[in-house]
């Protein structure tokens, strides 16, 4: 009988009873196979390997990490606090050793969720590793966590998210914006003046096969994890570079997924994307899970499998390289962030957003104070097609006495002026998550 | 008048039932090597009290199956699978026999890749030069398309005696378990057959001419003699089953409930949902395989009567293991019997041998000056708290499993006992100390002693069916009954809960288990997935399962149930 060398915990939760629309493909039938092959191959038989259910995560556990406006129940249904709390699951089993490893294998997604929220972008509310980090950062303390996100879609939410957190290295391998949605995730996107180079971004070209992402794990994702030294590893595990993905133009196969799962050696994975529900999932899914396991994941490959028809061309192994070579120095030696200006001691940038799920359009201006003892209080001025002006306020981890008070004048003030619809408060030093409707 | 049989694992109970009640019982020691000598003199204990003439259906549990496979005297088994993509099913090898060819079926039931035909003859022949008599046949998703497993059989009919094929036995997914059980099923099929044969010369030798002789499974329920014959791996681990369908019968039972069965090596925990005894999700494991036939969802730990204490200063342990009987009846070592004796709670065999038996005990752990009185006490206490640990663990399990549903998840029925009913040799001795552990109200049945062949006796046929159709192939499967076909774009799940239900209900009849036709019939699962490709809808996933589950026909119930 076969028995994990790492021991894994899978919480396997796919929504069989929610869709977004009926022909979408966040739809009920999207985890259908991957259930089916992995009950078939008698994944949960395996000793070491145990079905987990998902935790329901809570309006606070979202609000601990977004600005939704005009609140959490607003923009959220039960499928994403299941969604969430199925991340958070895994966590928790990692973090109190009950296992070494977990795979939430769990339907919406969340990396295009970003700090603000005021609706669905590219098929999420909320973003689930960010609920799931920073829950754990709230019950385990400080934690220096690494998120690779390997979806083919750039990452732009949790990178949002993270843009200031020196303790959060993320990188991202996706398909080149030019040629994708959401059209971001550039090497010169590097975070922001109190955390440059801790945001990472790998644009690759269509068409990239294993090799491709093989050669970009290793000389680039690998070096930087060594260099930051994180306490937990966590792979954002989308599955659409898959050569059989009907919305994107990878070359990605099972084999390479298991391997890459393999070389990346991550902590826990979180599904994100991912759409040949049939031709690819099975299998991507199957080989993650043997793969963290430490079993041989040689004979998963997709029925009718031809590597040769797939491989990249010479070209673009040539522009990869180049890519790699161009990011990692770029990484290394960040010099200003790309975008933003400095106005009284305060770093801000302006973004306009779209959310092409709910087609909804955001203005945003995002603040961060340049604080000399901590990472500085964040402000975010926002307002949308759904709601008037908003305002986010946020005493990061670790916030000095000053940035502390400051977000409370702030918070406070912008009570007092009327200025503001819905106004939010996010304390992390004092535990404490406010809001405000004027 | 019903007869049951329940051969135990130190006690082959026997039991009549009429109208009105127990008419007459029987209590012998099992015989191991000779099961049927073990049967045969139970019905001979029944039939020289009520005579044959009275007895209309014979229903009896026997560890012969079992005993074969966990003895390892079994047949060997050539098993010919097909894997296609996955885990190497190599990892599922089950003897030397055991050859995988060439082929391939997808998660919606595909061929991907054609099964090699000429490579398993080749293989068939080598293994008859090497005396190989039975034979399996399990490709991966045949439950979803099982022509390469009938194309196989093809090949071994007439080469064969007995062909096992994988999608015969259920149509829930599980590769290992398929190969395992049909590997079973056929490994055993010689030696059950001649038992099945031997125990019909014998009943027609006591005069004894019943309408149907039908075996116990693990899921607590039965199936007929006949079918038994080609299904015998059905017939494994029917143990626990017994004594749970007992207490069904003689109590009641309609709330939540735990039922604990305190034997000699183990304490068996089997818990109830509003009257209904749980059942395995996938299937029950045998010699540390995992197989699909269905089971009890039971739990067991090393607390029983026999179970060996062990005394340390730090604490008093009772169990796990069992190392003979307890010292009061000439045990080599002091048990929980020996300390129930000692505290006066029973009073078994020689309490002087429990009391020394203790006392040589206490003084291994010099440190700690204990006396024989303290160390019985806190071996109890250890024994009780054991059980009402593994019962919280237990239900907490239970109310964690997973669930596919945000309305499952959020709505889900949490399963929270309300009683305890205690079975089993040592359970009157016990109960009041149970009481005092559990928060639950503790039911100790009176007629515990024989409730285990009551079970037996008084469980109806029990049957289950998965039915899985893909309307955008026009494919349709219900495996259990090999059933194929294909299946127009419009079938509805309405339709499908409706055929699975008439399929079963016409099988049972078939088979001669219809019980007229009253078995109820339930919907355990039905969901219906629409199938969209390049964005447009293109057919219905549709995944039936129906069971009739284990009971106790109600007028049965009348007959033999009492106040609990």
């Amino acid at each position: 009988m076969l028995k994990a060398r790492n021991s894994l915990g899978i919480v396997f939760f796919p929504a069989f009873d929610w869709a977004i629309s009926p022909t979408h493909p966040e739809r009920q039938e999207r985890l259908l196979y991957t259930q089916d092959q992995l009950r078939e191959e008698g994944v949960f038989d395996i000793a070491g390997i145990t079905e987990l259910k998902p935790d329901l995560a809570t309006e606070t556990d979202v609000a601990r990490v977004h600005f939704c406006f005009p609140d959490v129940a607003a923009v959220t249904t039960s499928s994403h606090m299941i969604s969430a709390g199925g991340a958070i699951r895994a966590a928790r089993t990692v973090l109190e050793k009950e296992a070494k490893k977990a795979f939430a294998l769990v339907r919406p997604p969340g990396h295009h969720a970003m700090k603000v929220v005021h609706g669905a972008r590219g098929f999420c509310n909320i973003n689930i590793e960010a609920v799931m980090i920073e829950w754990l950062r709230e019950h385990f303390g400080p934690l220096r966590v690494a998120i690779v996100d390997t979806d083919c879609h750039h990452g732009d939410g949790t990178q949002d998210v993270y843009w200031h957190d020196p303790d959060t290295l993320f990188i991202s391998l996706h398909q080149d914006g030019r040629t994708l949605y959401p059209g971001t995730g550039y090497p010169y996107e590097l975070g922001g003046p109190r955390a440059l180079g801790k945001t990472v971004n790998i644009p690759l070209p269509p068409g990239t096969s294993d090799e491709g992402f093989l050669f970009t794990m290793r000389e680039v994702v690998a070096p930087l994890l060594e260099d930051f030294k994180p306490d937990l590893v966590v792979n954002s595990a989308g599955q659409d570079n898959h050569f059989s993905d009907p919305i994107t133009d990878m070359a990605f196969s099972a084999q390479g997924y298991a391997r890459l799962t393999e070389l990346l050696n991550a902590d826990i994975a979180v599904l994100e994307g991912g759409y040949a529900i049939q031709g690819a999932l099975p299998y991507v899914n199957l080989g993650l899970v043997l793969s963290m396991a430490g079993l041989d994941y040689s004979h998963v490959r997709e029925p009718g499998f031809n590597p040769e028809a797939v491989r990249q061309s010479a070209k673009v192994t040539g522009y990869i390289e180049e890519v790699c070579r161009d990011t990692l120095k770029l990484a290394r030696n960040p010099k200003a962030p790309d975008k933003g200006e400095i106005v009284a001691g305060w770093f801000t940038r302006r973004k306009t957003l779209y959310y092409d799920t709910d087609a909804i359009t955001e203005y945003q201006t995002e603040s961060v104070r340049m604080c000399d003892h901590c990472r500085g209080v964040l402000k975010f001025e926002t307002e949308s097609t759904r709601n008037p002006l908003c305002l986010g306020v946020e005493a990061p981890i670790g916030a000095c006495e000053h940035c502390v008070s400051e977000a409370y004048r702030l918070y406070e003030s912008g009570q007092i002026k009327g200025e503001y619809r819905h106004l939010q408060l996010i304390d992390r030093v004092g535990k404490n998550y406010a809001s405000y409707t004027g | 008048m019903l007869l049951g049989i329940d051969v135990g694992g130190t006690h082959t109970d026997a039991v009549l039932i009429g109208p009105g009640g127990v008419v007459a019982c029987a209590k012998l020691r099992t015989n191991h090597d000779d099961l049927l000598a073990s049967i045969r003199e139970a019905l001979a204990g029944i039939v020289a009290v009520a005579g044959p003439g009275a007895v209309t259906r014979l229903n009896l549990s026997t560890t012969l199956s079992t005993n074969a496979i966990v003895e390892g005297t079994a047949d060997p088994v050539g098993v010919l699978v097909s894997g296609g993509p996955g885990i190497d099913p190599e990892a599922y090898r089950m003897g030397r026999f055991y050859h995988v060819l060439p082929g391939a079926i997808d998660h919606r039931g595909r061929e991907t890749a054609p099964i090699d035909l000429d490579a398993a003859r080749e293989v068939i022949a080598g293994w008859q030069a090497a005396g190989v008599a039975v034979h399996a046949a399990v490709t991966k998703f045949s439950t979803r398309h099982p022509d390469q497993e009938l194309a196989l059989k093809a090949l071994l009919d007439g080469r064969s005696d007995h062909v096992s094929l994988g999608h015969a036995f259920s149509g829930r997914l599980g590769f290992g378990r398929r190969i395992a059980t049909a590997c079973l099923n056929s490994a055993v099929w010689r030696v059950y057959n001649r038992f099945c044969d031997a125990v019909e010369r014998s009943v027609a030798e006591l005069g004894i001419a019943p309408d149907v002789i039908n075996v116990l499974k693990a899921d607590g329920g039965t199936m007929p003699l006949a079918v038994s014959r080609s299904h015998p791996v059905q017939s494994i681990l029917s143990g626990p089953a017994a004594s749970v369908m007992g207490i069904i019968a003689v109590c009641d039972i309609t709330e939540d409930s735990i039922i604990l069965d305190v034997g000699g090596t183990t304490t068996d925990i089997a818990v109830f949902a509003a009257g209904a005894p749980l059942i395995e999700n996938e299937g029950i494991a045998i010699a540390g395989r995992p197989t699909l036939v269905r089971a009890l969802r039971t739990r067991s730990i090393g607390v029983g009567g026999d179970s060996a204490i062990t005394v340390s200063c730090e604490a008093v342990r009772v169990g796990p293991r069992r190392l003979g009987p307890p010292m009061a009846l000439g045990g080599p070592v002091p048990t929980l019997v020996d300390a129930l004796n000692v505290q006066n709670v029973i009073a078994v065999g020689d309490p002087r041998a429990s009391y020394e038996g203790l006392a040589a005990a206490a003084a291994t752990a010099t440190a700690c000056h204990f006396d024989p009185g303290e160390v019985a006490e806190a071996a109890i206490l250890n024994a009780v708290n054991q059980i009402r640990e593994e019962v919280a663990a237990f239900v907490r399990e239970i109310n964690d499993r997973p669930v596919y549903t945000i309305f499952e998840l959020l709505e889900g029925r949490q399963v929270r006992p309300t009683r305890v009913y205690v079975m089993g040799g040592p359970a009157m001795a016990l109960s009041a100390l149970l009481q005092d552990a559990f928060s639950e109200e503790v039911v100790v049945p009176e007629s515990f002693a024989v409730a285990n062949a009551i079970g037996a006796a008084l469980a109806r046929p029990t049957f289950s069916v998965e039915l899985f159709a893909d309307t955008a192939a026009g494919r349709l499967t219900i495996p259990a009954l090999g059933i194929a076909r294909p299946v127009a774009d419009n079938y509805s799940p309405a339709a499908a809960e409706g055929e699975a239900a008439t399929r079963l209900r016409e099988y049972l009849a078939a088979i001669g288990a219809g019980d007229n036709g009253d078995a109820p019939i339930e919907t355990v699962e039905l969901s219906s997935f629409p199938m969209v490709e390049g964005g447009e809808l293109v057919g219905h996933n549709i995944r039936v399962a129906c069971q009739v589950r284990p009971g106790v026909p109600e007028a049965w119930k009348k007959a033999v149930s009492q106040p609990c």
